[in-house]
This record gives C-alpha cells, structure tokens and sequence, in this order.
C-alpha cells in the first residue's frame, strides 16, 4: 500500500476511516510521539482553569522573579505572577490563535483553490496572481501590516497570520483540482454547469484532504511562531492574557536574572511544534507516502 | 558540522581580538535603544533620540542649568529693557562647522526659519519663540528680540534645541533641509549615518568655547534596540556606555566591571482620564481612581523600584513642585473608594478601556492599574496599542483612561499650561477650569518669579483636587559605562552633556 | 525559452500595479500619519497643516497616487516622507546587505540539511532517521528572537565575546564582515535546515522508489554513484523550488534578526517606514520585494531546464 504508484486520484483511501487512521497513527513509534505531544497541549487548553493554581493576571507583590519553588512550580515573573498557570493559559491563546488562523487560511485557500481550479482562464489568472502578491511579502511583514491596520486584537492576530497562509492552501487544492478535471471521473462526466461542481467538489475533496491535513499541521505550528515573532516586534495579541509567544518576548530582559521565564515558554513551543511537525510527518506517511512537503 | 562552525568562529574571533588591539582611537562608543527618527534637523525633529546627537552637533543662546537657572551659551550675556524686549550679547569667536564666522545675521536667520511657516519648525509656538514679534541684528554680535506680548519662560524656552543658531548657507545648499546635513556650531560635526546601525559624530577642533570642546575623536552611537544585546555589548567591551534599562541593575549589582550613572529625570507617568467621557465626567469616579492606586507598588512593578512618588511638576522642577504626598488622593483607600465609586452611581463598578503603548513602562503600568483598579470593581481592558494608534489616541483625544509618559520641561509653562489650559495642543484630556486659564495666562504675563509661583502653585492645586490626572511616578533615568568613562554627570536639562568626559584607556 | 521569459516579464506589470494600489490603500487605512510621528507631542492643527502641505499629503488620495506612480515609471520611488533622502539607492543599499544575509543563511541551511536529509532517506525508519528528523526540527520550534538573545546572552558571558557592533560591507573589510553575519546567518539557516531536511528526505524516498534507481543498482554501480549522480541529481527539482522561496521569504523577513543585530537591512528600513507611516519607502521596499519574488522563481523554472533537460518551456 505504501508503494501505490498512481498518478490518478485514488478514492476514497485518501481519508480512511479515522479509527483506522488513529491506529495507524499509533502504530507508528514516530506518529504517537506526536500524537502524544499533541493531546498533551489540548488537554492544557481544554482544562486550563482546573490546572491553573493561581489568575494569570493576579500580581503578588512580595512574590516577584521567584525561582521554581512549591508554591509557584515554574517559578515567577517581574509582576510576581505565576509562570505555570500562565503556560497552562497560554497554550489556550496559542492553540486557539494557531487553529482559527490555520482555519482561516486553509478555508479560504480552498475556496480560491477551487474556484481557480475550476474557472481557469482569466479567472484563475487573477486569484493566483493575488496569491502570488500575498506569498510574495515576507510573512512577518505582511502580519504586521494587516494588524497595524486593524488594530492590534487577538482577533485581528488571527486574522492577519491566517491571510498570511492562505496562498499555500489555495495552492494545493487548485493542484488537486486540476489532477481531477484531467482524469476519466470527470471526462466520462462532463456535463456542464453545477452538475461538473458537484463532481468536482466530490472528487477533490477527498484527494485534497491528506496534503491538506498534513499542510495544516505544519501551518499551525508556524501561526504559533509567527505570533511570538510580532509579540517581540510590539504587535502581538493584547495583555495581561498570556500567549506563549508574548511571554518568551517579555523574558527576554530577564533571560540572565530569572532564565526560568525563558525557559518554560520555550520548552513548551517546542514541544507544541515538535508534536506538531511530527505528527504532520506521520499523517502524510500514513496517508499518502507521496505527498511533498 | 557544528565542530567546523565554531572553528570558523573562533578564527574570526582571533582575527577580531588581533584587530581591537590595535584600536587606539579616542573615540566613545555609545550603545542607544532607538536609531535617530528622520535626521538631525534641529529645528522640525522631536524624536529624542534624534537629539541626542543634535546635541552635540548644534549651539543655543542660552542653556539651562541643573538647577534651571538660564546660563550662557552663544550669548554670553543678555538684557531686558523691557518686558518684551531681550537683547543679546554674542560670544565674537563662535564658528559655524563651515569654519565660517557666526554672527548676529545668523540668529536672526534662525528665528526667521524657526517662525517661517513653510518650514513647520516646532519651535513655532508660544511654548517656544512663537511669541517673537521681530528679530533685528542690532551690530555684528548683538541680538534684539522683541515679543509680542509678555512670555515669562521665554528665556528658558530658548535652551530648547528648536531653537538651535544654524548656518543658512547649509540650509540653502540642501534646498531648506537639516535632516541630513550639518549646519551647527557645537562641539560635534556630524560624521556619517548607517540608519539602524550607527550614527557618528566627529569632534570639531575650532569650538568656541574651551570648557564645552569635545574630549573625543568622535563618538559614535550604535543602535541596539535589544537590552540585553546592549549589555552583552558593554559587558564585552565593544562599547563604553549604554542607555540602561531598570531591570538590568539587579544583574550588574555589585560587579565592579560596570559602572551605574543614574539622573533623576523630570518625566512622570500616569493616568489621564477623558473628563469628557462618562463615568469619568464625574469627580467622584477620579476621586475613586486615585484613591484606589498604590503607587509604590507600581513603581515597585513598572520601573523596578527607581523612580519616586510624583504628581505632573515633579520634584525635579525644584520650588516649582507641590509635594504630592500630603494630597489626601495619594494614599491608597480601597474603603473609600468604593464608597466613593457607590456615591457616583456605580455600586458594582464599571468597564473600561485603558491604553498603553510606545514605552515598557508605560504598559507595565498600565498592567499594573488594571489590577488595582479590579479591586473597587473597575474591570479594566488593556489595550496595548502601535506607535500610530497610540499617536493616533493622543491627537484625537480619543480613550477613557490613557497612560502617557511626559516631560515637565523646564518651567511650569510647559508643565501646568502646555497641559491642562482650555485649547492647548497637549491638553488631551480636553480639560477646561476657568480659574485655572486664567493663572497660566496671569503667570506668563508676569516676570516676578515668586508670583509666577504663587499663580501656578494654585493652578497645580486646583488640577490636583480635581483628580483628572493620576499621576503615578517620576523615573530615574539609568545609563550603564566602563569604569573608564569618567566625569560622566548627566542630568535632566541636558542627558548627553560630554564635555570633559574622558575615556582613561 | 525566450519568448517565456518575456512572457514572464510581462506578467510582473499587473502585480506590480496591484501591490502599489494595495499597499496605496493600506497606508491610509493604518491608524497614524507621518505627520503625527514628525510633530509627536508639539502637534498642533497650524502645524499638521503646514505639514501636510509640504508633504503633499494635503491633495486629493487619487492625485497623491497618480503623482507617485508617476514618478515610480520614471525608475524614481521618491523621497522618504521623514529624511528626505531618496528611497531607491537606500533600498539598493540594504538590498545588499539583506541578500547577503540570505545567502549566507541558505549555505547555512543546506551545508546542515542535504546530508541529514540524504542519510536520513537512506536509514529510513530507523533510529538514526529519527533522532536527525527530530534535531532538524529543533531549529524550526525555536521562535529565532529568543536564539538569537540566548546566543549573544551565552558567547558575552562564556567567551567575553559580542558581534562587531560597527556594520562594514562585504567589499569592505571581508573578515569583520562575515563576523557580523555569521551569527545570525546561523541562527536562520538553523531554522531553515529543518524544511530543507525534510524536503531533501522526502524525494530522495521517491526517487530511491524508482525503478532506473533499482536498475543502476542492479547494474552494480558504487552506492555513493548511485545515490549522488541519480537519486539526489534527480530528486534537487522540489529541493531548489523550497531555496528560491526560501531565499524570497527572507528579503525582509529577516527582519527580527536584523534588529536584534543591529543589521542595516531591507526587513528594517520596511519595518521603519511602517511605523513611522513613510508611504514612498514601505511602497518602494514592498514593490521591490515582490518584483524580487518574481525574478527568483523564474530563475528557478529556468534551473529546472538545468537539472531535468527534459522540462521545457513554450
């Protein structure tokens, strides 16, 4: 199965059933790191107010730059907050900037993706070229733009990280678009009108699905890179709530007094796109051997 | 792979140390958190760390002393006819860095350029030398200055460096721009600019005066934006002194190899409250805001401990200050404030926006205040915003609670009337209390200094008891050098002052 | 062939159009003016008119337009709105340095990730493949500002060494030169090695698949033969396409390592001209940059021909 040479769209193997595709997954030793990292960071977010110990905001005056001790696991920063619950907040911030943002990107990018694929000509001319114009700004740049112009929100993070990353989408749906169109599916059924849609959106959603969960899994990790880099540069998702991103750029005044805020914040990301990035690895060998990326 | 990397890094560290011995310049090396905004045109630039190197670079009549007093500078001296009539007496043997002569046309080319309103100089403004009716060269080194109506500070705006002495043959030949030319008389010529990296300037050996002449080759200001890059910078010896931040003096503590030289500065930070917006057109919602601050604390969390308790004429300002301490809203009372809050019709408190931006301690106040106020009930939104919208805020007038860091200048002009007159450009808060108008007004247009006191000490009051601003804080301003930089003394009126500054190598 | 390439040529007219009006509309969309960043706190209304007016900015949007692109036809981007000094010869200066800071980075990149990724391939599944997978993608987890703060943090204190603070150019003083870029050329080819690796281990999987592969091996050509002159030489087709867009990624976007090394480069004078709202320099970087972008991906079709002969174009 690993060795499927075909350059025609396969059916319906594209997205096993999930439980099959969970066990694969486990299976492989590399897959269920990932996976493990993963559900750790979920679980974080999704329980963050019953693991906290302490409010994220709440200031303890007496308590300021302490090192990791009982009462304070991770220790405590300049405003004498405590570092574990603010990690444990913070993977909520990344998570949900991370997934909206890749939400964002790759439901966009399939709509463009499809509609360039689809019309071609002129149509498709213009959406690629827009994609074109949007890959070719340096992705910081560009996130900083919009959210200069918008206001910095987390919302508007989102949002900005989320353009950003459009064009890879777009990108691979237009490709699997065009596989579809030039293969028998489509030729023994081309009708014309909704009738080719509806074949269309049949056929590739399917196939686009395995480049598209393996390209979100990598996107995610890079929309969380991509908020602590415009935390650093003054643009990142408003205080006091804690992004991970925003908390390793606020440490780093403090990297030589109180190393532990550098360190817990850093440790986390990393494992957060390690996880990530792993996982894409596994997703792609289990789905499509083939897939580039 | 790593193995051949640090061999390769160790060879170009050898060949680095090899260079830096023979180094034997005199030249100062200056680590600085922001590279100069826009160039060096003494009279249309505001950004301070523009001025900086202005200050090196270009002379004014008269400077101000650490203690406010109005010193010589290109005039030696000065007299006053009458109440709206200076005139000045120029030093003969100043020179522009043309090598040109300064004489008593060129100040008077300054004002014109200064006044010109196609030049949109910011000295253009009473604040400044807007007040100036004619400008006349009475002989080759004397000045007559006439206002159009009586400005008590005016001697004392005149330190400004918007009001520099420049060389109109300079402004002519770059088409009406300074920004990137050189037209002074100060000790310093500009040398090069490398935006982002470096700015350079080079001592100039015919500087009239031999106790302000430059002790340095040059000194050169590199741009490292990154704290802990400027420390490592100092630390390493690449640099001799850097602008510091508070919360590096915890880490150099006790280490001999570095020496801390500090300055009480004469900027406080705080709150404005838009008296215009609800709930704060109510006095007894400000009254609750300030009595529900504790400001040590924020001092203790915003500025590492170093700065002191202070209200919009800080302590610096001398026998201008009013001693805020003894005001009843200094003091925290949580008690009192919430009752205070439930008078005003807000029992359960209220929410609102606060905005921060432009300065770390800026927003670290603002984090600070939001959980302070939470404890009567104010649910506070930080709103930490870009340079732009932060600008944005102040020109348009436009928050509910805004923390800004000002300069109380050198008199009260600029830190009562600039701020808090009806229709001043820096009023943001749109406050307006007849009474107060018309002590800014009354104590312009008088030149006793002890009624001038009396006048803007009932204005201070009057602002204080009205509780539209919460004041928090004065900074102590840090830099950190080599112990070979010696004679390094700077203070508020000037920061960056390095005449007779020595590097013992 | 040529014809291509003046087709491609052509093609760029249209982006750059768009990108002007885009960014045209950006910049007046943005909270804050030049004005206010020039006047701060002396802003009064006598003077932001006086300003507008000297700027120009006091004209009707589609006239302050039509008069940049105007003189942006002429070969002139115009005047920094804060210095006054002309932004093309500033953005060919910073160009420079950003491009050579790119390069450097990609050489990083590559001298680490093509043999991991190669013997990574080679040794799939095995321990070796994933203990080289997870390394490579160390570099890629680290937000780069905070390597880049631990770095300077660990060489000051451990070796009582710093970067040479004063920037001199590659022609200038080679060695100084490669001192200053090394550090933070290493800091983002670390993080580019991670997609190279991954990239190089993946068609090199494919190729090694193939069947002319099993046959050159069957023949019983050297294993070292075998895998550089077939499999890596026919694999470099996707490898090359991830440098060029690597390499056009990093023209400003290096701009975080730049500030924290005090690098003149592109990604600040961007950033710069942002904050400060310089309409003719973040128009200027920006049509730059993506004319920059266009150029390098055709370079990279054309080096297509090159690795596959039999990839044409009409």
């Amino acid at each position: 199965m690993k060795l499927l040479k075909t350059n025609r769209p396969v059916k319906n193997r594209a997205l096993p059933g999930n439980e099959s595709l969970l066990r694969q997954l486990w299976n492989d030793p590399m897959g269920r790191a990932g996976m493990i990292g993963v559900g750790i960071v979920i679980l974080m977010a999704i329980f963050a107010p019953w693991i906290a110990r302490y409010d994220v905001a709440k200031m303890h005056a007496k308590d300021k730059l302490i090192s990791p001790c009982a009462a304070y696991w991770f220790g405590t920063d300049n405003f004498g907050r405590d570092v574990f619950s603010r990690i444990v907040y913070g993977a909520r911030v990344s998570l949900v900037v991370g997934i909206v943002a890749v939400g964002i990107a790759a439901g966009f990018g399939y709509l463009f993706g499809m509609i360039a694929g689809f019309f071609e000509g002129r149509t498709e001319t213009v959406i690629m070229m827009v994609m074109d114009v949007i890959f070719a700004f340096p992705s910081i740049l560009l996130a900083l733009f919009i959210v200069a112009a918008l206001g910095p929100s987390i919302v508007n993070t989102m949002i900005a990280i989320g353009i950003v990353n459009i064009p890879v989408f777009a990108r691979t749906v237009r490709a699997s678009v065009k596989t579809v169109k030039s293969t028998d599916y489509s030729a023994n059924a081309r009708s014309i009108g909704l009738k080719k849609m509806k074949i269309l959106f049949k056929h590739v959603t399917p196939n686009v699905m395995a480049p598209f969960t393996v390209q979100a899994t990598l996107a995610l990790s890079g929309a969380i890179l991509t908020e602590a880099s415009m935390s650093f540069l003054g643009l990142g998702i408003q205080p006091p709530n804690p992004s991970w991103g925003s908390m390793l750029s606020d440490a780093r005044k403090f990297m030589e007094r109180a190393p532990w805020l550098v360190i817990f914040p850093a440790l986390f990301i990393i494992m957060t796109i390690l996880s990530f990035n792993i996982l894409g690895d596994a997703l792609r060998d289990v789905l499509d051997p083939k897939l580039k990326l | 792979m790593k193995k051949l990397f640090a061999l390769a890094l160790a060879l170009v560290m050898a060949l680095s140390l090899l260079s830096g011995a023979m180094a034997e310049e005199n030249v100062l090396r200056y680590g600085v958190d922001a590279d100069a905004a826009g160039g060096f045109d003494p009279h249309t630039i505001s950004a301070v760390a523009s001025m900086r190197m202005i200050g090196q670079m270009y002379n004014t009549l008269v400077d101000v002393d650490e203690n406010l007093n109005v010193i010589p500078e290109l005039a030696t001296s000065w007299e006053q006819p009458d109440d709206t009539t200076y005139i000045f007496h120029l030093a003969d043997n100043v020179t522009f860095h043309s090598g040109r002569r300064m004489t008593a046309e060129d100040v008077k080319y300054s004002f014109e350029r200064i006044l010109d309103p196609a030049v949109g100089a910011l000295g253009n403004s009473s604040s400044y030398v807007g007040d100036i009716d004619t400008v006349e060269a009475v002989d080759e080194l004397t000045v007559k200055i006439t206002l159009k109506n009586i400005n008590a500070p005016f001697l004392a705006n005149l330190s400004s460096s918007y009001c520099s002495i420049v060389d109109k043959d300079v402004v002519e030949a770059n088409d009406g721009s300074l920004l990137l030319a050189d037209g002074g008389t100060g000790p310093y010529t500009l040398g090069e600019w490398v935006p982002d990296n470096h700015v350079t300037v080079n001592a100039y050996a015919d500087y009239f005066d031999e106790a302000g002449k430059a002790s340095f080759d040059a000194i050169e200001f590199y741009v490292m934006t990154d704290a802990s890059a400027r420390l490592a910078a100092l630390r390493t010896g690449a640099v001799d002194l850097i602008v510091a931040d508070t919360a590096m003096l915890d880490l150099v503590e006790g280490d001999d190899s570095i020496q801390v030289v500090s300055y009480q500065s004469r900027n406080y930070t705080g709150l404005f409250l838009n008296v215009n917006r609800a709930p704060f057109d109510n006095p007894l919602v400000r009254q609750a805001v300030n009595l529900a601050l504790d400001r040590e604390e924020i001092i203790e969390f915003a500025f590492n401990g170093k700065a002191t308790v202070s209200g919009f004429v800080p302590a610096s300002l001398g026998h201008w200050a009013v001693d805020v301490t003894e005001n009843e809203y200094y003091t925290q009372n949580i008690e009192k404030a919430k009752q205070l809050l439930a008078e005003a019709g807000y029992p359960n408190g209220f929410e609102t926006n606060i905005i921060v931006g432009l300065l770390d301690s800026i927003r670290d106040t603002g984090l600070v205040v939001e959980q302070q106020l939470s404890e009567i009930g104010i649910k506070v939104n930080v709103q930490d915003v870009e340079r732009g919208q932060y600008l944005d805020a102040w020109n348009g007038h436009d928050f509910d609670i805004m923390v800004c860091q000002n300069g109380a200048g050198s008199d009260p002009s600029r830190a009562v009337a600039f701020f808090f007159k009806t229709g001043s450009s820096a009023n943001i808060q749109d406050y307006s209390n007849a009474r107060v108008d018309e002590l800014c007004e009354l104590a312009v247009a008088t030149s006793d200094a002890a009624v001038r006191e009396e006048y803007y000490k009932e204005a201070i009051n009057i602002i204080l008891d009205d509780c539209i601003v919460a004041i928090v804080a004065s900074p102590q301003e840090y830099f950190l050098a080599s112990p070979a930089l010696q004679g390094f003394a700077p203070n508020a009126s000037n920061a960056n002052n390095f005449a007779g500054v020595t590097l013992a190598k | 062939m040529r014809d291509y390439i003046i087709r491609r040529l052509l093609s760029l007219i249209p982006i750059l159009i768009g990108v002007s009006i885009a960014i045209f509309i950006i910049m007046q969309l943005i909270p804050g003016d030049v004005v206010s960043g020039i006047l701060g706190i002396e802003e009064t209304p006598e003077l932001r008119a006086m300003w507008e007016a000297k700027l120009g900015l006091d004209k009707p949007l589609v006239q302050q337009y039509f008069s940049w692109i105007g003189k942006a036809l002429t070969g002139n981007f115009g005047e920094s709105f804060r210095t006054g000094a002309p932004v093309f010869p500033e953005i060919m200066i910073r160009f420079k340095i950003s491009a050579e800071l790119a390069i450097l980075a990609c050489v990083i990149a590559w001298i680490i990730a093509l043999p991991l990724g190669i013997l990574s391939s080679l040794k799939r599944n095995s321990v070796i493949d994933r203990i080289v997978r997870v390394v490579a993608l160390l570099g890629v987890s680290v937000p780069n500002f905070a390597s880049a703060t631990l770095l300077i943090l660990f060489f000051s204190k451990a070796f009582h060494y710093y970067t040479p603070v004063k920037y001199v150019g590659l022609f200038e003083n080679f060695g100084t030169n490669m001192e200053i870029m090394l550090l933070p050329a290493f800091i983002l080819g670390s993080v580019m090695a991670g997609s190279v690796m991954r990239m190089t281990r993946s068609s090199m999987l494919e190729v090694l698949r193939q069947d002319y592969i099993k046959a050159v091996r069957a023949k019983g050509a050297p294993e070292r033969v075998t895998i550089f002159r077939h499999a890596f030489k026919n694999s470099s087709i996707p490898i090359v396409t991830l440098i060029g867009m690597q390499i056009g990624g990093l023209m400003g976007g290096t701009v975080v390592i730049e500030q924290i090394f005090s690098i003149p480069g592109l990604g600040q004078y961007v950033l710069t001209g942002i904050s400060q709202r310089d309409f003719p320099v973040v128009q200027g970087c920006v049509l730059f940059i993506a004319f920059l972008y266009v150029i390098i991906n055709l370079l990279v079709d054309i080096l297509y021909t090159y690795i596959d002969p039999r990839i044409t174009y009409s």
